[in-house]
């Protein structure tokens, strides 16, 4: 199966070596440039190179290995800059009013529908999706055995296992979206995706399970299995904003049921690991601080902000320190800002948002399965994501923390 | 007289029963008694139904998953890097068949494996129903007997839950009385069982089932750890 697909591969290189054929975007910003042109300039990348009918890919490699679309790259976590990039035009739609901008963010916004259209099982929302009639070599070397031919949209192949950090990716970029930029038709959308996709986990007694029927390798919230301090605060959060967006008062029971019964509000508290220190995981506090973003500017009933507090405030005992090494540590700060009000920008760390940068692009080899079992190494070019550095601008603009002229 | 003779008789009834029941181990292995226990779940995925009663006869299990090193030992071209030289062996379904049988042993059966990880009582964990990161091996570098309160299963076997995956005999099938119908019933996947080091915490459960290709574990770190019948 995989010798259809490295032909064109060999097919690409030979156009490459003729200079024939190039990635869409390839003008990179310099590091010395003002914020906003890096930002302007990741953005053009982002959109050119890493867009997959809507969805944005975490990883391309060039040449794309057949596909007209550079999506060939690590696919497990392109919701994360999916909905890294949503909330970002989101937040600067709010910011321009420009329709432009707006219907970026809705085209992103119905690839998120599209992912689960593509499971033909409403609200089970897969990873990632290719179109594609056959698999794809990278389906056998960069995740498990979980990728699946579309019944319901025939011509292309989804990526199942969803996990509790792209179930918080999902009801963050939604959520922001039908706040700030969605109009009344996409707002009936979004609310009807989260009534879908949340409804779902309620019902199987918040897990989120796959196509066949077990709970996905990191999708427990359940009350009756033993599960992380952060799944309860993401489940709490995840039934807090469906039910603000959808008015669905099964989403407030659920949420006061997961309390009062199971004490998901006590359980949170503790999201972060603190001690030992070398088990604490900043990967994980990304997903502690959409869930505290969107939970605590919702929640009204001070018993439980301040157990939220409390949250965000042993996540602050390590974020005080913290260096700006990703941009995901960059907008720890910003939420920790908007949700307490404290003055935290030193010059330091204003100078580190205005030297924030997307990704560089590489060389590297690929090993590639062969169909005979053989493998063979294949020189390409890769990209990371901008997506958070995009997103954190727009957030910045948007809370006064980012000036448009840094 | 007749006293001494009863007594005689009970103690060697004693000493054969304890000779039975208490076999010493080989090295490295340890010793589950026959008779029943608590399998399956109520509160897990449809694939544990129903709880029942299940049986099985003595055996020998080994008390820590294989290592690199003793993999290395009957595949000398298995390759590992040198500071991994005690975590897990990490093979394929077949490779783990070759090498228990190899070292004289064989991979245990969903119920050999359940049994040895929870014991008799049903219980949640191979040391009881609560959790705590400090009973797992939590850091990817290391897996095997890392971890900090380093608990054992009934039976004194390490790392049953997390660490790494471990390869059981059995084909991924439903238990006697399950209605529940799952597509990947049959004999295209093993089960394997213990959940590693890279899932949720309830994977690791001692009635959890994982099904996966037999040949191809893509990413899933599935591991040995073999028994011995005892004859």
């Amino acid at each position: 199966m995989f010798k259809n697909c490295l032909l064109p591969l060999v097919s690409v290189f030979i156009f490459i070596n003729h200079g024939l054929l190039a990635q869409k975007v390839n003008q990179f910003p310099k590091k010395t440039d003002p914020l906003h042109k890096k930002v302007e300039m990741f953005d053009r990348l982002m959109l050119g190179n890493h867009w997959n009918e809507g969805a944005i890919m975490q990883h391309v490699i060039f040449p794309p290995a057949g596909l007209e679309q550079p999506i060939i790259g690590s696919q497990a976590d392109c919701l994360d800059p999916t909905s890294e990039m949503l909330a970002a035009y989101s937040h600067k739609y709010a910011i321009t009013g420009d329709p432009k901008d707006r219907k970026i963010a809705n085209d992103i916004f119905e690839a998120i529908l599209k992912l689960e259209k593509v499971t033909g099982v409403e609200g089970l929302v897969a990873r990632s999706f290719n179109r594609t009639n056959e698999p794809l070599w990278h389906e056998e070397v960069f995740w498990y055995h979980e990728w699946h031919q579309s019944s319901s949209m025939p011509g292309y192949r989804w990526l199942g296992d969803l996990s509790a950090d792209k179930f918080t990716s999902i009801f963050y970029g939604v959520g922001t979206f039908w706040e700030l930029c969605a109009d009344a038709e996409y707002k009936e959308k979004a609310a009807g995706l989260l009534d879908r996709f949340i409804g779902r986990v309620v019902d199987n007694n918040f897990k989120l399970t796959d196509l066949d029927g077990k709970m996905t390798l990191w999708g427990n919230f359940c009350p009756n299995l033993p599960h992380q301090e952060l799944n309860s605060l993401e489940m709490l959060a995840a039934l807090k904003v469906t039910h603000h967006i959808t008015g669905k008062e099964r989403y407030n029971a659920a949420y006061h049921m997961l309390i009062d019964r199971y004490h998901y509000d006590d359980h949170q508290i503790n999201s972060k690991i603190l001690f030992p220190k070398e088990w604490r995981n900043v990967g994980d506090d990304y997903h502690a601080a959409r869930s505290l973003y969107m939970i605590m500017r919702l929640e009204t009933d001070p018993s439980l902000l301040n157990k939220y507090r409390m949250n965000l405030n042993r996540h602050w005992y390590d974020w005080k320190d913290i260096e700006f090494t990703w941009e995901s540590n960059i907008w720890f700060l910003m939420v920790y800002k908007v949700l307490t009000g404290e003055e935290i920008f030193t010059e330091e760390k204003k100078q580190g948002i205005k030297d924030m940068w997307g990704f560089e692009r590489n060389t590297r080899e690929f090993k590639i399965p062969q169909k005979d079992g053989s493998f063979k190494m294949v020189r390409s070019e890769e990209e990371r994501t901008a997506a958070a550095m995009i997103r954190n601008y727009w957030f910045g603009r948007y809370y006064g923390i980012i000036d448009e002229k840094w | 007289m007749k006293s001494c003779l009863t007594l005689l008789t009970f103690l060697i009834h004693i000493l054969y029963l304890t000779g039975q029941e208490k076999p010493t181990p080989p090295e490295g292995m340890v010793y589950v008694p026959a008779g029943e226990f608590i399998m399956g779940s109520t509160y897990g995925d449809p694939d544990e139904r129903p709880q029942q009663i299940a049986s099985t006869k003595a055996y020998f299990i080994d008390k820590y998953e294989v290592s690199n090193t003793e993999f290395a030992k009957f595949d000398p071209t298995f390759k590992f890097p040198p500071e991994k030289k005690n975590n897990a062996a990490v093979v394929t379904w077949s490779k783990a068949d070759a090498y228990a049988k190899w070292a004289g042993k064989r991979l245990p059966t969903e119920k050999e494996w359940e049994k040895a990880a929870r014991g008799i009582d049903g219980r949640v964990f191979p040391w009881g129903d609560t959790y705590d990161n400090t009973y797992v091996v939590w850091d990817q570098k290391e897996t095997r007997g890392t971890s900090i309160a380093k608990p054992a299963s009934p039976y004194g076997c390490y790392d049953m839950a997390g660490s790494v995956w471990e390869w059981t005999s059995d084909w991924y099938k439903p238990y006697p009385g399950n209605e529940v119908p799952m597509e990947q019933y049959g004999e295209t996947y093993k089960v394997m069982r213990g959940g590693s080091n890279f899932n949720n915490h309830s994977f690791i459960r001692t009635s959890q089932r994982y099904y996966v290709l037999p040949e191809k574990i893509h990413v899933y770190p599935v591991g040995i750890r073999c028994v011995k019948d005892i004859n």
